[in-house]
């Protein structure tokens, strides 16, 4: 029986107007974004070929991640080439600091367009699935045979999530595999399965917000309220709570500003240098040795220490934000997924460690010639790895939010009066 | 007539559900916003004079020419302002091994993202169905067997929904001011409250556009459920994808080479080649003068040279020339590849630019951008307040220069031996970095064009909405 109401249900959305524009959108978007991104990557990549490092080189410099035209989180900072010298890390940034519009509006990517788009389209699947037959008297009909209301309401969520799911995965399917004609951005096995994790997260995102869409039609008597209340949750979930999350958390915790970090390091190296010329100077340049290690020590001990305190400040500013943002499930996918393409902010804070860690492995090696210093080698973490350190999390949150929608609408459908 | 017919629409949409719920969001989410931003504003505020306060401490100390260059760069003070509209001044910072990537993964509420995600959407929640749903009901069959012009009612609803959207606006903002208001930290200048005003204008303009939008899809749809659907998928691609698409589409049709490649370029002029040209020149130069001078032939070392120097006044002579020539040609290369450099600085900047128009055009197709860009550029939040700042930076930096180089013509006067590069000195008096606010008539006049762009859009979009209402079946 309940196939019978899955059939129904995708007959009729294939043939309503809905459907028309949903995937008509859908198609245009990802298809689009995929082709930009894809550029965007070519253009990366083109740029780490020129500024990689040559074989001695202090620099630590990563290949633009594939996986990026996906979910481009953090790969843009996380490229970077970072420039070993005495005094610390020098930075040099890519391609979009240039062009300021980047700066107004966020990245087109898969993760975008199914976190902004594909969850109101999910809503609009769901959003009239009871009240309408209600107002057009189907489900009078429907519930005078005999067909439980559990079947129903698992018919229709079934057959709107396979109208919805499958021309979403064509699609997603096909572009991925049209990128991975070209021999530049071959997958791996492991990005690849790395993509299909993602795309997994993204089925599980949408049918949350299917299972949304009906548990307030459930709730309601008219589709137009429905879609009223439903506008104004997701306008919360996906754009209100990760957006002012971020700005409460850091009300809570009391970070410096990056600029006056870096200041305050400007300040502390100059005055050392300084006070180390005037040491010398007064010895006559002679002998000075010591001087001049004691004060680059002075120099590496104070920034170190600014530097782990900031550090570990921010840690706790990403964690907090991270987990007022969680409210919203929108933040929990941008995460999972973003960390799942190796994009995200552990992944980036992990790098970064690295980084430092190489930092020392330079400085301290016993010949430091400028051409001697070992090579960087950064390797992502793995499926697994990602997914102990909060993915697994992140998902199981996901899949908590259905269930306890799919539930309370079966609860809301029980009580409701079809009449 | 008109204003009966306004009056019907604002009572119709006052018992509505839609306008509750549309209130109560605005009435939370406005006033939380302006409370915590106030809030980071004034933190903004207690950092910076605890930044300015550690540079002049330490001015007093180790103020030395050498390094003072990095020590006293200028920064932008946080303007009153941030308390509404941040626009795109978070503390990204990508040149820094320490950056802050959170605004990269969620940009900040704002009052200009609550404007023009949350109330476009509420302003097409409240017209989708202006027209097809009183046709649906049967209203408009009755309405029109009197003797009434469509375009009044259509005008009529258009107004009608602009007022009762602005009521919740309104209200919610009037709180949020109030709460910074009663921050005593927070001191609004007349000149703060005429850009409000101007951002305010704009908000109303971005606001009726939709609304027209709205009408003009409803009058040319049968049924409220097709008309949703359509003004859903504007309004995703208006707001949600053409501004986000608009710089990445630009940068392939007015491609810019990125900054990565450019400084490898330039590092190349200014290194490697001009060491291969100055060698070039030097060598040239030397053939010529060994021409002149014979006992300049052969190889020498440093300390030979050094020795007949000392023993044979006319090698002196020579040498001495050889050093001019020496200098001479290293000069030259450098002017010559700096040349090179400035052009290839002067490419780089006009091909950014070119990118940088041609995305900023795309965008404004958006009005979305278009409110963006207008409410950003009249409070000092974005891409005009960097270029602002960029000059107010320059005037600066040549003050110091002239301030630099009379100070340690004096100092030198004064003892001539002390190398007043590396010695602490007195800075007290030097210019300080005043940063001051763009004038109000030139951030006003930067503005016009998005105000502009969206006007047009209104104009042609009414007219559209017009036509299709004059040729609706209302039965």
């Amino acid at each position: 029986m309940t196939w019978t109401i899955v059939r129904k249900e995708i007959i009729a959305n294939l043939l309503s107007y809905k459907f028309f524009i949903v995937i008509l959108l859908t198609t245009l978007l990802l298809f689009t974004s995929f082709f930009v991104l894809y550029k965007d990557y070519k253009g990366r990549l083109a740029d780490y070929e020129l500024v990689r490092a040559k074989p001695g080189e202090p620099i630590a410099v990563l290949p633009p991640n594939p996986l990026s035209i996906f979910a481009k989180g953090l790969d843009e900072a996380m490229t970077r080439s970072f420039e070993i010298s005495r005094i610390g890390i020098e930075v040099f940034a890519g391609q979009k600091s240039e062009n300021v519009i980047f700066a107004f509006f966020p990245t087109p990517d898969f993760v975008y367009i199914v976190k902004v788009v594909l969850s109101l389209v999910a809503l609009l699947f769901g959003f009239d699935q009871i009240s309408r037959e209600k107002e057009s008297g189907v489900l009078r009909l429907m519930l005078s045979n005999s067909v439980s209301r559990a079947k129903i309401l698992a018919g229709k969520w079934l057959g709107n999530f396979l109208s919805l799911s499958v021309p979403f995965l064509l699609v997603t399917i096909l572009g991925f595999v049209l990128i991975n004609l070209d021999p530049l951005v071959r997958f791996s096995a492991s990005s690849a399965a790395r993509f299909f994790l993602l795309v997994l997260a993204a089925l599980i995102y949408i049918a949350l917000f299917l299972s949304l869409g009906i548990l307030v039609s459930a709730l309601t008597r008219r589709a137009a309220s429905s879609l009223v209340i439903l506008l104004l949750i997701w306008a919360v979930t996906v754009f209100v709570v990760p957006n002012l999350g971020t700005l409460v958390a850091r009300q809570m915790v009391d970070v410096p500003s990056v600029k006056s970090l870096s200041e305050k390091q400007e300040q502390v190296w100059t005055r050392e240098v300084l006070q180390m010329i005037i040491e010398r100077r007064a010895k006559d340049d002679r002998g000075t040795g010591d001087i001049v290690k004691s004060h680059f020590d002075a120099i590496n001990r104070e920034l170190n220490q600014m530097e782990e305190d900031y550090r570990n400040k921010f840690d706790r500013l990403v964690r907090m934000s991270k987990n007022i943002n969680r409210l919203s499930p929108a933040a929990s996918f941008v995460y999972a997924t973003t960390e799942l393409a190796g994009t995200g902010i552990g992944e980036e804070s992990r790098l970064k460690e690295n980084i430092l860690r190489y930092k020392d492995s330079v400085l301290s090696s016993p010949d430091r010639g400028e051409k001697q210093a070992p090579a960087f080698a950064y390797r992502y973490r793995s499926v697994g790895q990602v997914l102990t350190q909060g993915g697994l999390f992140d998902l199981s949150w996901l899949i908590f939010f259905n269930i306890l929608f799919f539930a309370a609408s079966f609860v809301a459908f029980i009580r409701y009066d079809v009449r | 007539m008109l204003g009966t017919l306004i009056k019907k629409e604002i009572l119709n949409s006052l018992f509505s559900f839609r306008f509750v719920a549309i209130f109560a969001l605005l009435i939370v989410v406005v006033p939380l916003t302006t409370f915590i931003l106030t809030n980071d504003y004034v933190k903004k505020v207690d950092e910076y004079s605890f930044r300015q306060n550690n540079l002049e401490n330490y001015l007093k100390n180790y103020a030395h020419f050498n390094r003072i260059g990095g020590v006293i760069l200028p920064s932008q003070p946080p303007i009153p302002f941030y308390s509404l509209v941040r626009g795109i001044s978070s503390d990204v910072n990508m040149g820094e091994f320490d950056d802050d990537p959170l605004p990269v993964v969620f940009p900040l509420l704002d009052l200009v993202f609550i404007v023009s995600i949350l109330l476009s959407l509420a302003a097409l929640i409240f017209s989708y169905d202006a027209v097809c749903c009183e046709k649906e009901d049967g209203t408009l069959k009755l309405m029109m067997s009197n003797c009434l012009a469509r375009s009044k009612i259509i005008l009529s609803k258009i107004i009608g929904g602009t007022i009762i959207l602005l009521v919740p606006f309104l209200v919610s903002l009037v709180l949020g001011l109030f709460i910074i208001l009663l921050n005593p930290r927070v001191a609004w200048t007349g000149a703060n409250w005429a850009t409000l005003a101007f951002v305010l204008l704009g908000a109303v303009i971005y606001i009726f556009l939709f609304l027209v939008i709205g009408v003009f899809i409803s009058a040319s749809h049968h049924s409220a459920s097709a008309s949703i659907m359509t003004s859903l998928f504007v309004w995703v691609l208006l707001i949600l994808v053409v501004p986000n698409l608009s710089p990445y589409l630009a940068s392939l049709m007015s491609p810019a080479p990125s900054q990565i490649k450019m400084n490898r370029e330039i590092s190349r002029l200014t290194d490697v080649e001009r060491d291969d040209l100055g060698r070039k020149l030097e060598a040239e130069r030397l053939a010529e003068l060994v021409k002149r001078y014979p006992v300049l032939a052969g190889r020498f070392s440093e300390a030979e040279a050094k020795a007949r120097v000392e023993k044979d006044p006319a090698f002196r002579e020579a040498y001495q020339a050889r050093t001019k020539e020496v200098d001479a040609a290293w000069i030259e290369a450098n002017r010559i590849q700096n040349k090179k450099r400035d052009d290839l600085q002067q490419e780089f900047g006009r091909k950014v630019g070119a990118q940088t128009r041609l995305s900023r055009g795309l965008s404004m197709i958006s009005p979305l951008a278009d409110f963006t860009y207008l409410a950003t550029d009249l409070t000092s939040t974005g891409a005009m307040n960097l270029r602002h700042f960029g000059r107010l930076r320059e005037i600066w930096d040549q003050a110091f220069d002239a301030y630099e180089q009379s100070k340690i013509a004096t100092l030198r006067k004064k003892s001539p031996a002390v190398d007043w590069w590396n010695t602490p000195v007195d800075v007290s008096d030097m210019p300080r970095f005043q940063y001051k606010e763009e004038a109000l008539a030139a951030r006003v006049k930067r503005a016009l064009w998005p105000f502009a762009i969206m006007m047009m859009m209104i104009l042609v979009v009414f007219v559209a909405a017009y036509f299709s209402f004059v040729r609706y079946d209302v039965r």
